[in-house]
């Protein structure tokens, strides 16, 4: 008999004669917490599709136990019935049903004839919720009035819900507040004591080191250590996912600060959905030449839609003045804005910064085509000259630039966007959240390209929820709260308690509601 | 592994799939009609009807590579083919004036349903369905409901006339060689440029491919005069949109537009433009449309073009263009009007019941594009 609830042995999957993963050792004890950790592409995707049944049993080697007996599941039902339950990155939620609906989506209450037992998984729902610690929950309202730290939480009260065992969270903090992120640790926590064993697959290492028992870290579709977490630091487990050792995460590179170069004053946006209230309240800042700015805050405080508002992208009514080199300029749409000087890498990259059918080099160029193009025909040669020392610059990992660009890891799409948008030379460079999602290795890629540009006089500004980052790459720290700002700090000896302290002020910690 | 091998070619080489349907098609059709189907007559029939679709299908591949849809357009056919009748018919204009101002008001309607569109966002879905009513309305309203005839006799030579059969081989020949140039470029500058070469023996199979066909195409026309003119039209037409599609910054940012509307906003580039001159363009080929069916009837009918919309749409699907926007080609979708054509003309020559040619049309469109589904192709996205 083993002691363990869940073990993997010496697990191979191949695509096409390529071993996505080769020989991976995984193993969680009842009411224990392992964190799965490594780069973008070392196969914890591919590995947790393997243990939940996405890829059936005879499609790769190796064996798993699971309560000491070989599981063999065909389909994610079959791993679900034995008790596995994965929560993914991206939220798997209905918006427009209600918080219960979705708890119990595919697991109803039936009555007879099929019809659902409302009054049976409202009480359930609630139960459940309140295992969760969320009491302030109506299940009948739908689940688009919760914010998306509310929604993780469903996400495990579903999880819950189907009697799991396992639960297996990948990078379930990614859009998370600090504050929510905390509350979802400590509720792992608990479910640990009541037994639950869970996999804990992140980028965030602190969490890792918070809430997790052991650590098991794999590289390339190998396995490289597992150790209890007492015997590891965030320094050696990012030595082992990288394969060698970065002493610092942020290349600090000096550069000088010059002249201020760009102003905004003023701005103000108004919520797409409720033109009376203010997400953006009048906020002016300026920057300067070769000055990283980095804009801290809370999820939802208004950063993003303080950017996009200067980019002349917000999707709703706002106001803004903005001088570039001491002259007024008008951006009423992205167009304007690239051609006036500024350059905006969207949040988030799915939904906004590549276009995936494209090929990487078509992505590229997406924004500067018409450089290349006399009379409106594009001249291939030119266009490809320029991509291949784009991609060799910045070190993007592509067979070919005529591969779509949906195939590259998350580092790599981010990369291709980034050089998109600096191909128009811009005066001013806007990044929000430039390393989400984004694997240790391309991060330092993406710091390293930072500091060079502010060294040739090109004014950053980055909106950031990691604070390490933030203080660990600007030169001066914008802080946001509630649509206002809170706090404008040059980064010299500044810490995370001062920023944090500056974000909440005033308002008292209210939880992510209606976001 | 092998089966996986042919899908991957098929996947690869679509084009070759679709060609093998339509071969297919025509060689059953043979059968069935006692040899009476692949004849010169008979084809060049055929592909005279296929030119409307044609037409209609190149504008609309871009509408829905753009992620739009236009249920309008033949409405706009008959609307666009009523006006060209009341010029040269009650009006005594010149058939040339006739022409550019139909072509011209074809822009001006196109672009007009583009603003509704991309300017007072209206989904495109519903600006079709009401174009649909309103376009056919005005049809009605401005011929009285009556047909008008009788065209004049240049008009009707564009629909019904023939490029003279010399010429007809010259331009067999030319269309040939620029291909052969074409090949022999491409693979010069990827050589040049270090990007993967596609196997020669491949190209080579495709050149010799295009020439057979293009040798039989014409020989077969000549034989029964010589290409048609709306034929000869539609060539032109395909060529200049899978230039735009492939070649011009345009015609890359209708992929793009399509593919993520958002992300390609955020790139500077003006979405509501690009597709505000889609719709003008399809606006303008129901233009082209609309002249070809009244010089080949020799009459405005006032319901000219109707169903003429789900026509062009299946072809653009059956031709591999993606639901979803973001990718397909021009000469995908005139395969797929092709296809459409051959069992219209099939079933008509076997005198199939008018209600089983509907039937068999509406499954076989649904089963092409399952077909693309198993094959994997538009998974993506």
């Amino acid at each position: 008999m083993s002691e363990y609830l869940f073990e993997m042995r010496q697990i191979v999957k191949e695509f096409s004669g390529v071993r996505a993963l080769n020989g991976i050792d995984l193993a969680v004890r009842p009411g224990e917490c392992v964190g799965l950790c490594g780069e973008n592409g070392a196969g914890k995707s591919t590995l947790m599709k393997v243990l939940s049944g996405v890829y059936p049993y005879g499609t790769w080697e190796g064996e798993i136990l699971f309560d000491g007996k070989p599981l063999k599941a065909y389909s994610v039902r079959d791993s679900e019935d034995a008790g596995i339950v994965i929560i993914h990155q991206e939220l798997m939620l209905v918006p427009q049903l209600s918080v219960a609906e979705n708890i119990f989506l595919g697991n109803e209450v039936r009555k007879f004839g099929g019809v659902m037992d409302y009054d049976t998984m409202y009480a359930k729902a609630e139960a459940l919720l309140a295992r969760l610690k969320l009491k302030d929950v109506n299940v009948a309202a739908p689940v688009m009035n919760y914010g998306g730290g509310y929604q993780q939480l469903f996400e495990i009260a579903k999880a819950l819900a189907k009697n799991a065992r396992l639960l297996i969270l990948d990078e379930p903090s990614s859009s998370l507040t600090s504050s929510e992120t905390d509350t979802l640790l400590s509720i792992i926590e608990d479910l640990k004591r009541d037994g639950v064993a869970c996999v804990y697959i992140s980028h965030k290492l602190e969490e890792v080191a918070r809430v997790c028992d052991t650590v098991t870290v794999i590289r390339d579709g190998k396995h490289i250590v597992t150790k209890p977490m007492s015997e590891m630091t965030t320094h050696s487990i990012i030595t082992a996912m990288v394969g060698r050792d970065i002493e610092n995460l942020f290349p600090k590179v000096e550069h000088d600060i010059g002249e201020v170069i760009f102003e905004a004053r003023h701005v103000t946006c108004w919520d797409v959905a409720n033109p009376n209230r203010k997400r953006v309240d009048d906020v002016s800042f300026q920057i300067r030449r070769g000055e990283i700015l980095g804009v801290a805050g809370l999820v939802g405080a208004g950063r993003t839609e303080l950017v996009s508002a200067i980019f002349g992208a917000y999707p709703g009514r706002y106001e803004a003045e903005l001088l570039l080199e001491g002259k007024p300029i008008k951006v009423k749409s992205p167009e304007q804005a690239i051609k006036a000087g500024l350059s905006l890498v969207p949040e988030d990259r799915k939904r906004q910064g590549i276009v995936p059918l494209l090929g990487v080099g078509d992505n590229i160029t997406l924004a500067t085509l018409s450089h290349y193009a006399r009379a409106g025909q594009i001249d291939r040669q030119a266009e490809l000259r320029t991509v291949e020392a784009e991609i060799k610059r910045l070190r993007v990992k592509t067979a070919s630039p005529e591969l779509a660009i949906v195939g590259l890891s998350g580092g790599n799409q981010q990369k291709a966007v980034l050089t998109k948008m600096l191909l128009p030379k811009p005066k001013v460079l806007i990044l929000d959240e430039p390393t989400r999602g984004v694997d240790v290795g391309s991060k330092y890629d993406i710091y390293k390209l930072m500091f060079e540009l502010a060294a040739k006089g090109v004014a950053i500004i980055m909106v950031s929820s990691e604070m390490p980052e933030v203080l660990g790459v600007s030169d001066r720290v914008l802080v946001v709260g509630e649509g206002k700002l809170r706090g404008d700090f040059q980064n010299v000896d500044l810490t995370q308690e001062q920023v944090l302290a500056a974000a909440i002020s005033h308002a008292a910690e209210e939880p992510a509601h209606a976001a | 592994m092998q089966a996986q091998k042919v899908q991957q070619l098929f996947v690869r080489y679509k084009i070759l799939a679709l060609l093998i349907a339509v071969a297919i098609i025509w060689v059953f059709f043979h059968l069935k009609t006692d040899s009476a189907f692949i004849t010169p007559g008979n084809l060049s029939n055929l592909f005279r009807q296929m030119a409307i679709t044609g037409m209609l299908a190149c504008g609309m591949v871009f509408i829905i590579i753009a992620g739009e849809i236009d249920l309008s357009i033949g409405s706009q056919l008959g609307l666009l083919g009523g006006v060209v009748a009341i010029l040269t018919v009650n009006q005594g204009w010149g058939t040339w004036p006739a022409i550019f101002a139909v072509l011209a008001l074809g822009l001006v309607i196109g672009a007009f349903n583009g603003f509704v569109v991309t300017k007072m966002r209206v989904p495109s879905f519903i600006v079709g369905l009401g174009g649909m009513l309103a376009f056919r309305g005005i049809v009605l309203y401005i011929t009285g409901s009556s047909t008008i005839a009788p065209a004049p006799d240049d008009l009707i030579a564009l629909g019904q006339g023939f490029v003279p059969v010399a010429l007809s081989r010259w331009i067999g020949a030319l269309i040939f060689l620029a291909m052969v140039a074409l090949t022999v470029r491409r693979r010069l500058r990827r050589g040049k440029l270090g990007l993967q070469q596609g196997a020669l023996w491949i190209d080579i199979a495709r050149l010799v491919a295009i020439g057979v066909f293009i040798f039989g195409f014409v020989r077969i026309l000549n034989d029964a005069n010589g290409i048609p003119i709306p034929v000869m039209i539609l060539l032109g037409l395909l060529a200049v949109f899978t230039y735009v599609s492939t070649q011009t910054v345009f015609g890359r940012h209708i992929y793009a537009v399509g593919g993520n509307m958002e992300a390609t906003r955020l790139s500077g580039v003006n979405v509501a433009r690009v597709k505000l001159v889609v719709f003008a363009l399809m606006g303008l080929m129901c233009a082209f449309a609309g002249i070809i069916t009244v010089a080949r009837t020799g009459s405005g009918s006032p319901s000219a073009g109707t169903g003429g919309e789900l026509d062009a749409i299946s072809a653009c699907f059956i031709g591999g263009t993606s639901m979803r926007g973001g990718s397909g080609t021009v000469y995908g979708a005139l395969i797929g009007a092709l296809v459409m054509a051959s069992l219209d003309s099939g079933m008509q020559l076997m005198d199939v019941d008018n209600s089983w040619q509907m039937i068999i049309k509406g499954v076989i469109l649904a089963l092409a594009v399952w077909v693309d589904v198993l094959s994997g192709s538009n998974r993506n996205g």
